[in-house]
């Protein structure tokens, strides 16, 4: 008792952190001696789950026919602006919907957007998918409207009624956290069948980027521009209408720019259920028949079209000079002659029977087959030993993994005791020197890794959340926290989630390193982040997708494919948002660094990483919730876990499996984004930012 | 006299075509779905053929295999001709029991599911295609997410886990690996075939890649319904599932209100069958030669008028 009380004494104290760690490994250490007695401490036993995925599809279901007459009657409206676009887009002969978009090109940004204008649309011309790439194009052309519509409305209301704001930023975390594959199945039930399906889905996932924008750009008006519109008189509605808006209107744009890119690549991952002749039906259909090349080709008709796209309404956000109008003119008027003449001697050459980039495609299939004939042996090799000695582990356990097949022996107990011993050793050695906190988190990690992160016990798991978002962010996080997971665990959806944790937590810890070091070296030389960027933008606009079939030739079906998927979409933000806290250092500190003698190592060091800290854990974030994004479609080479039930779901049409797992899936996504966000305020508080 | 007889029959058709009382509401487009596959296509477009001999109007809508039955249930889609049993989404039976749905018989396609590897594969493992082959050299089947097991890459998991079900039946050491998607397995089936690497999996013909990656099937035992049922049955007596694939039924089925709205129409798609010889060359005329299905399609019509004409004739007379 009194050694109890002289141990607890100390603890209060040490720092928060400490503390925390501290009570975690106390919990962990409990749920490992008690295993052998109490086995549901480890796996959440059945006889405990609540059916809430049948009462969620029951209730839904009801839902969804009660109000399937109005969402019917709505799909029947939209598909009149949808046969417009359709009918405009492909209706146009080719050469006017180039020359039109040479000539906006050339109104926003001059010769060098007019050409890239010009030569985008020509690449699509020939890649021979003109016509699904113009039923692509119509089905943006009209969920983008909706969703700048939708995501005003909402920027607004946030805008005007301060108490709906916090619940309405909550409802765009939940929009931009839940797997689109979770919830197609329901707008199938609700719309109907048919492009009005994407159309849905794509502004639903568009809207929240433009909300966002709206409410931030109303949010910096300045107060007096705000305090002359009250003053000379304006009502309400003028103030807002005829002043706020328009001097936010550049932010406004950056949300319409946004809102773009998002619709462009939900239409392709709408394709999924078909009902539409579309780029994405394309791509999925060349992956089915694990086709590289057409895939890539098909797949870069989509990247052009982000590019356009994205520097076209980029331009939009800033105000500038328009270039001549009559330049406008010319450049129409010389399309319409060459259709007029290409039309009139009957020569205007179909675009379906355009496939000069077809040798291109092959040319890039027969790379891929030989880069797998050649190299086949040591990716192997090198697939082994992260499968052996990284995920394995992290999986099941060092006791679990560690068989003669794999490192060549088997694990014991001694091994077991000998390992804790060392972690406990170095974690006091750690603690004797003063970092208590770091000595801690260094035995629990070792405990973790030693029973493998999709065989943790769950009392573990919930304390340890609860204490990470105490720490991060304070007592209502930890307390949110709880009662979600433990929502999960009711459903019965919690073996799944700690998969979806452990392949997503792999993922994201390789790309935070591996995207680390690439954003520094992009950051220190301006030449790589030239070579850097133009991939990076590849990365994150060609569907998701195309990257599957070379991953599998090479790696086959298996958690490392997925693995390698998840990282070459995720890693992206890591490597721009490391890159530009880096370069954005404060100019003050660099000079007086500078003329204080300081090396430009010790400059790197002590001056912008300290800084860059804030902006880095915000590519962490970003990078957290691409790889949650990039589960859901890595089920189409086999993962288990969360995004294989999703996507089970979605082909069995199960509503109430499909938005179980999909809210499992935010919920996730959603606690690790409140707790980086958490740490990010904190280190920026530090900081004085 | 067999071209005076088909002069008969299609002068015939053109005369009770004029009548029309039982094509129903002809000026409505009878829409046909078309899935993810080749072959589908084919049948798909055989189907819609002979519906414009018979005087309809024919759209053929782009829709994604596992999810169009809302669509027919709705209305909105009003046919589909080639719906596996192996791997059809359970959705239609819902939407069946709802009356949205009703089956239109099978399509005659003979399928053939089974555990295959491509040719290559006998080389690394000697004794295939016995089964018994495969209990020796399951370790050279063994990668890093399967050792000590041998791999066996099965169905994806919407589509059930027959794979799985027969190496515990047989009780093979090989680890069922779900695919994913129909993708998944044929990029497999590509980079083995390239790289001459060891490979069993769940496959099924007719396929295109049957003959595109040289691909042969396991021999196992036939089997009847016992041997789903009774363990006792077949060479494992402790386990179902110890015998070969059930044959699998490819059939159609069709938005419930046709039978009403196009008596004819609906008559012609019961009755439309096509046989595995028919459909395959067709499929490799396009996958193969790159024809268009349209096109492929229209030449076989022309050719194999005694094939579908009566058909044709029979119901609109």
């Amino acid at each position: 008792m009194s050694a109890a009380g002289a141990a607890i004494a100390p603890l209060w104290r040490l720092s928060m952190g400490a503390r925390a760690a501290f009570l975690t490994l106390i919990v962990g250490a409990l749920c490992l001696m008690l295993e052998p007695v109490a086995p549901w401490l480890i796996k959440w036993p059945t006889g405990w789950v609540l059916p809430a995925t049948d009462w969620v599809g029951a209730g839904l279901s009801w839902f969804l026919d009660a109000i399937k007459p109005f969402a019917r009657a709505c799909s029947a409206m939209l598909s009149y602006p949808m046969d417009w676009a359709n009918m405009a887009l492909n209706g146009t002969p080719w050469p006017m919907v180039i020359g039109l978009v040479t000539a906006t090109g050339w109104y926003l940004g001059g010769l060098s957007m007019a050409a890239l204008g010009f030569l985008g649309l020509s690449f699509v011309l020939v890649s021979g998918y003109w016509f699904q790439s113009m039923n692509t194009l119509a089905l943006v052309a009209v969920s983008v409207p909706l969703a700048i519509i939708f995501g005003g409305i909402l920027g607004i209301l946030a805008n005007e009624i301060p108490r709906v704001k916090s619940a309405l930023q909550t409802l765009l975390d939940v929009m931009q956290t839940v797997p689109t594959f979770a919830y197609l199945t329901p707008i199938l039930i609700l719309f109907g069948f048919g492009p009005v399906v994407g159309l849905i889905a794509s502004a639903i996932y568009a809207a929240p980027p433009m909300a966002r924008n709206v409410m931030l750009g109303l949010e910096r008006v300045e107060p007096e521009i705000k305090e002359a519109a009250i003053m000379s008189g304006g009502t309400r509605l003028q103030q807002l209408f005829q002043v706020e808006i328009p001097s936010a209107s550049s932010q406004i744009m950056v949300g319409v720019n946004q809102c773009l890119m998002a619709a462009l690549s939900m239409v392709i991952i709408a394709a999924v259920i078909g009902g539409f002749n579309d780029i994405g039906w394309e791509v999925l259909l060349t992956m089915r028949k694990a086709q590289f090349g057409q895939a890539l080709l098909a797949g870069m008709v989509i990247v052009v079209f982000a590019i356009v796209i994205d520097r076209m309404s980029g331009s939009l956000a800033i105000e500038r000079q328009r270039h001549d109008i009559r330049i406008v003119w010319a450049v129409l008027g010389i399309a319409g002659l060459f259709t007029a003449l290409a039309l009139l001697s009957n020569s205007l050459p179909n675009p379906d029977d355009l496939t000069l980039m077809n040798p291109v495609a092959q040319a890039v299939d027969q790379s891929l087959t030989d880069f797998t004939k050649t190299n086949g042996a040591w990716l192997d090799s090198v697939k082994n030993t992260a499968m052996f000695y990284g995920l394995l582990p992290l999986r099941i356990g060092l006791d679990n993994a560690v068989l003669p097949f794999t490192w060549g022996f088997s694990w014991t107990m001694a091994m077991s005791a000998g390992l804790f011993a060392c972690a406990g050793l170095a974690g006091l050695l750690l603690a004797w020197r003063g970092r208590v906190t770091a000595g801690l988190m260094l035995v629990i990690l070792m405990g973790m890794l030693e029973t493998g992160i999709a065989e943790l016990p769950w009392p573990f798991v919930l304390f340890g959340v609860a204490a990470l978002g105490w720490v991060a962010s304070g007592r209502r996080l930890a307390l949110i926290s709880v009662l979600l997971l433990g929502t999960i665990l009711l459903a019965g959806l919690w073996e799944r989630s700690l998969l979806s944790l452990y392949l997503s937590g792999a993922a994201v810890f390789a790309c935070a390193i591996v995207g680390g070091v690439i954003g520094l070296v992009c950051a220190v030389s301006p030449l790589a982040w030239k070579a850097v960027r133009p991939v990076c933008d590849m990365l994150q606009t060609i569907p998701l997708f195309v990257f599957l079939i070379p991953v599998l030739m090479v790696f086959q079906i298996g958690e490392f494919s997925a693995f390698l998927a998840i990282c070459a979409y995720a890693i992206v933000p890591m490597i721009r948002y490391t890159r530009h806290g880096l370069v954005e250092t404060p100019g003050d500190m660099l000079e007086a660094a500078v003329s204080s003698g300081a090396t430009g190592w010790q400059i790197l060091r002590d001056i912008r990483f300290p800084y860059a800290v804030p902006s880095i854990l915000l590519g962490l974030n970003q990078t957290i919730l691409y790889a949650f994004a990039m589960l859901v479609i890595a089920a189409l080479i086999g993962t288990t876990g969360l995004g294989q039930s999703i996507y089970l779901a979605l082909g069995k049409a199960d509503v109430g499996l499909g938005i179980s797992a999909g809210a499992a899936m935010a919920i996730l996504a959603m606690i690790s984004d409140r707790m980086v966000q958490g740490f990010a305020e904190e280190r920026r508080r530090a900081l004085g930012l | 006299m067999f071209r005076t007889l088909l002069a008969t029959l299609a002068t015939c058709a053109m005369a009770t075509s004029v009548q029309a009382a039982d094509l129903g509401a002809k000026d409505e487009p009878i829409k046909l779905a078309v899935n993810e596959w080749t072959g589908q296509h084919v049948s798909t477009y055989v189907a819609g053929a002979m519906l414009e001999a018979a005087g309809y109007d024919v759209e053929y809508v782009t829709a994604g295999y596992m999810n169009m039955y809302q669509a027919i249930a709705d209305g909105e889609i009003h046919g589909a001709m080639e719906i596996w049993s192996s791997n059809v989404s359970e959705d239609y039976a819902k939407k069946v029991d709802a009356g949205g749905v009703v089956e239109l018989g099978d399509l005659g396609l003979d399928a053939k599911e089974g555990i295959a590897y491509p040719a290559h594969v006998a080389e690394i493992c000697p004794g295939l295609p016995a089964l018994d082959a495969l209990r020796d050299c399951a370790m050279k089947f063994a990668t890093a997410d399967t050792i000590p097991q041998g791999r066996l890459i099965d169905y994806p998991a919407d589509w059930g886990t027959p794979g799985a079900d027969r190496m515990s039946g047989f009780d093979l050491p090989f680890k069922a690996v779900p695919a994913g998607s129909e993708g998944a397995l044929i990029t497999e089936l590509r980079a083995a075939t390239e790289k001459k690497s060891p490979l069993l999996i769940v496959f099924w013909q007719p396929h295109w890649a049957m003959s595109a990656y040289d691909v042969k099937f396991v021999d196992l035992p036939v089997g009847n319904d016992e041997c789903f049922e009774d363990p006792k049955w077949g060479s494992n007596p402790d386990a179902t599932h110890d015998c070969d694939f059930a044959p699998s039924r490819i059939f159609k089925a069709g938005w419930s209100g046709m039978e009403e709205k196009w008596p004819a129409a609906f008559e012609i798609l019961s009755n439309y069958t096509l046989s595995v010889e028919d459909q395959q060359p067709m499929m490799g005329a396009v996958d193969v030669d790159g024809g268009k299905v349209e096109e492929v399609v229209a030449a076989w019509m022309k050719e194999n008028e005694a094939n579908w004409k009566p058909i044709v004739t029979a119901a609109i007379q």
